[in-house]
């Protein structure tokens, strides 16, 4: 279905001297950097999957995924979707793919939702009968009938992710792309969209490939994962996999009521802890303990940290995924 | 090409839907373009009557080219506005991503999506100031003279819109092209009077190589002076054919260098 090979991207980037005297500098003789934003990423994609894209800010999650839309064209190597080059036949090719970018949003703002759902059955050409249906399905499973007759500036995040998501999906899509869908909105919208997305796989086998940093999103959605640090390919395999290998880890946010004490927690000595296992980050009043769950259990780190400490707040984690990322690539 | 009419239609309506959406702001636009207009009537008329003719051309007849040069301008003003939002905004913010995501020609998806009705003042103007000074210089119009008049409109007015896509296109790379744009654009008010009177360099770019003289002065020496039509109005057609093709080569050009933005 989808098959990446040995794809890179490369920016050509200005070097600039700091402040206005490098800016104004910089208008006459400049200086170019070669950034590889994507390095020789290769993997493929079967049909009816949903490949989960994760890695820090700046990755190249983005940039591979307007690679595989079409937008970007890739520096070397090859992309083939459906058969065909997203790039080359590029307006025969958008035809069969959805996109959503939760930063910057697909629909005409200044026009009521079922203004823009009308213009894009014209682009995509659906006919009446599966316009119909979709709006049924989309009605039923992303509730847009409450603000389906405002403006698009006056939708708040979550029903404008809601409708971007029906907008991407009206001409139903063989694949769907969803870059951060879930950005920005609250517990109950990131899990209705989750839901929404679940049914769109289920409904027409529609391949989803998403980007995200939300670790719950991964968890009830993806089966496998692809996770990319600094352009390059570091992990491509099942959820639990990773799990298994870097996500056992977990992570204790503490204030103590006085800061030396933080000098009483001594996890080497007492709990005959590697210093891999364990890792100590004070900020200020704020400390972060980040711990291997499965050589010490939450509880006794709990306890431990509670006798020998006066603790004014405390908060149990789960690590974040760049945090798995970090200790991934270390 | 019916399916093209039909997306058109839509867009348009939607355009119009948009404008009444922001009212206060429609009848601004509409009530200072009118303004604007009278101005440059006041304007034009007290310079005009200073000069009873300038390098043989009598005032009406600088009336004529002045009228007609606004014709091209105004149609391509009214359809392809957008195309200024491209080079100005829409590359550096990496907005257009949103045009490259749908299964039609991401050119045709920006010039479709406004509708700048403040050019009809230009068209009005136009046409107001053609018809007035035919009438004093008693010109006669044959059918034919007028079948040509409206190819050297449609054509000219691909001149203007040539220029504004290879200009706006040219933010592919640079990003931001606004004010290059405005530049060449602005040339095109040369070619409002009649090109005899600027020296031999200017006349050579604006026929050449921005021919915006192909855009009114051409056009109305075949009118005025019974200038050659394969020359006054066969250049217009291969000026924009030529032009038209070289700015669709460097948009696709640019498509392929689009580097988007970081979201």
């Amino acid at each position: 279905m989808i098959k990446v090979q040995n794809v890179s991207k490369e920016f050509k980037k200005v070097v600039k001297e700091s402040g206005l005297k490098g800016s104004v500098k910089s208008l006459f003789s400049r200086k170019y950097d070669i950034v590889k934003a994507v390095n020789d990423i290769s993997f493929t994609v079967a049909k009816g999957e949903i490949l989960g894209f994760i890695g820090a800010n700046g990755a190249g999650k983005s940039t591979t995924i307007k690679m595989l839309t079409g937008i970007l064209t890739p520096t070397k190597g090859e992309i083939e979707i459906n058969g065909q080059i997203p790039y080359k036949n590029r307006k025969k090719y958008v035809r069969e793919i959805g996109v959503v970018f939760g930063q910057r949003t697909q629909l005409w703002w200044d026009l009521p939702l079922t203004e823009t759902f009308t213009v894009l059955k014209e682009i995509y050409q659906v006919d009446d009968a599966r316009f119909k249906k979709q709006m049924d399905f989309f009605n039923e499973v992303l509730e847009l009938k409450d603000f389906v007759k405002s403006p698009v500036r006056t939708l708040s995040l979550g029903q404008r992710m809601r409708a971007d998501l029906a907008a991407s999906m009206l001409h139903s899509p063989k694949v769907l792309f969803l870059d951060e869908p879930t950005i920005g909105l609250d517990v109950v919208v990131k899990s209705n969209i989750r839901e929404a997305i679940t049914k769109i796989n289920q409904e027409e086998q529609t391949t989803i490939i998403l980007t995200t940093h939300d670790l719950k999103d991964i968890e009830t959605l993806c089966k496998r994962i692809i996770m990319i640090d600094k352009g390059t390919l570091i992990y491509d395999g099942s959820l639990l996999d990773m799990k298994n290998k870097f996500g056992k880890f977990r992570e204790i946010n503490l204030s103590l009521q006085n800061n030396s004490d933080i000098n009483m927690l001594r996890f080497k000595e007492d709990l005959n802890l590697n210093s891999d296992d364990f890792q100590i980050k004070s900020n200020k009043e704020k400390i972060t303990v980040i711990f291997n769950s499965q050589k010490i259990g939450v509880s006794d780190m709990l306890s431990y940290i509670l006798t020998h400490t006066n603790i004014a707040d405390i908060s149990v984690n789960d690590v974040n995924i760049e945090e798995i990322v970090r200790r991934m690539y270390k | 090409m019916i399916r093209i009419l039909k997306l058109y239609k839509i867009f348009i309506v939607q355009h119009l839907k948009k404008l009444m959406e922001y009212r206060v702001d429609f009848l601004t636009g509409a009530g200072s373009f009118f303004i604007t207009q009278i101005t440059n009537i006041v304007f034009i008329s007290i310079i005009f009557n200073q000069i009873p003719s300038l390098n043989g051309y009598l005032y009406n007849e600088i009336i004529f080219i002045y009228g007609f040069s606004l014709l091209p301008k105004g149609f391509d003003h009214l359809f392809t506005d957008n195309l200024w939002i491209v080079g100005w905004y829409v590359v550096r913010k990496g907005d257009f991503d949103r045009y490259l995501t749908r299964p039609i020609s991401p050119l045709f998806h920006t010039i479709v999506e406004t509708i700048q009705f403040d050019a009809l003042g230009e068209i009005a103007m136009g046409l107001i100031l053609v018809i007035y000074s035919s009438i004093k210089l008693a010109l006669h119009f044959t059918f034919i003279n007028i079948v040509l008049l409206i190819i050297a409109i449609i054509f000219g007015a691909l001149i203007f819109t040539a220029i504004k896509i290879a200009c706006a296109a040219l933010a592919f790379w640079i990003k931001q092209s606004g004010s290059i744009l405005q530049i060449f654009y602005c040339t095109s008010d040369f070619a409002r009077y009649p090109i005899t009177i600027y020296n031999k360099v200017i006349r050579g770019i604006i026929t050449y190589i921005i021919p915006f003289a192909f855009t009114a002065y051409y056009p109305a020496n075949y009118i005025l002076r019974n200038g050659k039509p394969l020359y006054c109005i066969g250049g217009v057609v291969l000026m924009s054919i030529i032009l038209l093709s070289l700015s669709l080569i460097i948009w696709h050009k640019g498509i392929n260098a689009y580097e988007s933005a970081g979201s």
